[in-house]
């Protein structure tokens, strides 16, 4: 049936056909015209808004806000011509604008058409010249489709932020005269990496419990994935694009396990494993194959070899915890980040018990940037539990509970303190 | 059972700032209710501020509509039937542009 018929509209149909027809017009517009494609995408749907009630939604509703959408892409320029003297190669633009939406129905190739479009765009949105965190927010605004309100929500920042860090993207994209073109090959590697690194940072901002609108950090994930995926379907997935989509597959299908029914948190080891998510672990499993064509390893490798080592044990229990610290000495070869070195003193105390993971993470505590990381703490109380000292074990859940971190962490902590008595 | 007319107004001051998923929400909640079995029909005005044509001492004039001076513009209407007036005011108080816009009621006579 068509969506005239039953009056319902596919799941985030209106992001998704924003994130397409601005990358659309901005291919046909220019980007220095990014907020002009934003205005008349918005435009379109404001159209919808006001039209549809009535007279109900018309049998190819993509089809028609694109159609929406140029037309007032043409109005908008024909109106400028009167303010603006008139650029040389407006009529062109018009002429271009007025040929894609007469022709665009019937192209067999749309798909595909709109697919590359999407591609350029998250490149231009990432490129190294931009900021990581302009990049992330012009990303979701542009090729996800969030709003300003939404990009806020899940960042926990004021609005104005937000916008803030919009208008600096774009005047970077205008002054540096960056464009869609897709970068040289002796430039490519560099600039696929700053590409992966933005969707795995917007990935692990809606991964990460931390407070906050718990629908749309899960709408960050579904994006980060999605965005992953567009490239490993690309002619660009290299080996890396692969291990990362197979890492955010296998963390995906674990995030509704990490939380029970009381919205507590959930240990990996004591998480109900019926409750992953098995297409996604299956999407992990068959990129995570693709990923180990050639290439030098890379973290993303890594990470995604030890999410499907646990992905692959039973149960938490069986996990083969040997491999897993073998991994991790490699991840910290590569990144001895003290994120990376906590995780990696889990796996220790699997192997060697608690002692030898309490020296693993004793660099740390010397840290006096970690001191206000409530992991570092949590996990010395639990090493210390397990030892037996619960003193100590109960003066570190204190300590972490001291740190910033989500009510259900909090109450999580709460409760191991608790058995410490 | 009789038949009401809904005129709904546009509040023309200021255009909603919603996001794409939001609009999405938002039109799904105006779908949900024009498919709802008491609704008979439904048409979108187009934008124009129309034209009235005023009879002054028995010569018609026509004039462009009065929508350029007001901040409200009459943007469509639906057909509903409902049991009275109550039940009519009830049904268009569910719909989403009571919280956007204004909404007039009007029985059809004699229905």
């Amino acid at each position: 049936m068509t969506p005239a018929e039953t009056g319902v509209l596919l799941e985030h149909l209106f992001r998704r056909q924003a994130g397409r027809i601005v990358s659309h017009l901005t291919s046909l517009l220019g980007p220095a015209n990014l907020d002009l494609a934003e205005e008349t995408m918005q435009e379109a749907m404001l159209r919808a808004l006001q039209t549809w009630p009535y007279q109900g939604i018309p049998e190819r509703a993509e089809g028609w806000l694109f159609r929406v959408a140029h037309n007032a892409a043409i109005d908008a320029l024909r109106r400028r011509r009167f303010s603006v003297p008139a650029a040389e190669d407006t009529d062109d633009t018009i002429a271009a604008l007025a040929h894609a939406a007469d022709t665009m129905p019937d192209r067999p190739d749309l798909d595909e058409q709109l697919r590359d479009e999407e591609l350029r765009m998250i490149f231009m949105c990432c490129h190294p010249d931009i900021p990581r965190d302009a990049s992330v927010a012009l990303s979701l605004k542009t090729v996800g489709g969030f709003g300003v309100n939404e990009i806020a929500r899940a960042f926990l920042a004021e609005e104005a932020t937000i916008a803030q860090r919009l208008v600096r993207a774009k005047r970077q994209i205008r002054e540096n005269r960056l464009t869609l073109d897709m970068p040289a090959a002796f430039d490519l590697p560099r600039r696929l990496d700053a590409v992966l690194e933005t969707i795995y940072f917007i990935f692990n901002e809606g991964y990460t419990a931390h407070e906050g609108d718990t629908l749309i950090r899960h709408d960050l994930c579904g994006e980060g994935l999605r965005l992953g995926q567009l490239i490993a379907c690309s002619s660009l997935a290299a080996p890396r694009v692969h291990a990362l989509v197979a890492l955010m597959a296998f963390q995906a299908a674990r995030s509704a396990a990490r939380v029970d029914p009381f919205g507590d948190l959930v240990v990996l080891e004591e998480q109900d494993r019926s409750r992953w998510d098995t297409p996604l672990i299956a999407l992990g499993f068959h990129h995570f194959g693709q990923s180990i064509a050639g290439d030098q390893p890379s973290e993303y490798h890594v990470q995604a070899a030890i999410a499907a080592t646990h992905a692959r044990a039973a149960s938490g229990g069986e996990a083969d915890w040997r491999t897993i610290l073998s991994l991790y000495d490699d991840l910290r070869a590569m990144n001895p980040s003290p994120v990376v070195i906590l995780n990696r003193a889990v796996a220790v105390a699997k192997v060697y018990g608690p002692g030898a993971a309490l020296e693993a993470i004793e660099p740390l505590q010397a840290d006096a940037k970690l001191r206000t990381y409530y992991l570092l703490h949590a996990l010395r109380g639990h090493l210390m539990l397990e030892l037996g000292r619960r003193r100590e074990a109960a003066d570190s859940f204190r300590a972490a509970l001291e740190c910033r971190c989500s009510e259900p962490e909090r109450r999580f902590l709460r409760r191991r303190l608790a058995s410490c008595a | 059972m009789s038949q009401f007319l809904l005129l709904l107004y546009n509040d023309t001051t200021r255009p909603p700032n919603l996001s794409p998923d939001e609009m999405q929400k938002m039109l799904e909640r105006y779908m949900a209710w024009r498919e709802k079995p008491f609704t008979l029909d439904g048409k979108r005005l187009a934008e124009d501020v129309g034209r009235v044509i005023r009879s002054n001492s028995g010569k018609p004039r026509t004039s462009d509509g009065p929508y350029s001076e007001t901040k409200e513009v009459l943007a469509g209407f639906y057909l509903i039937e409902a049991a009275n007036y109550d039940e009519a005011v009830k049904l268009a108080l569910t719909n989403p542009h009571a919280e956007r816009g204004a909404i007039e009621v009007r029985q059809i006579y004699g229905s």
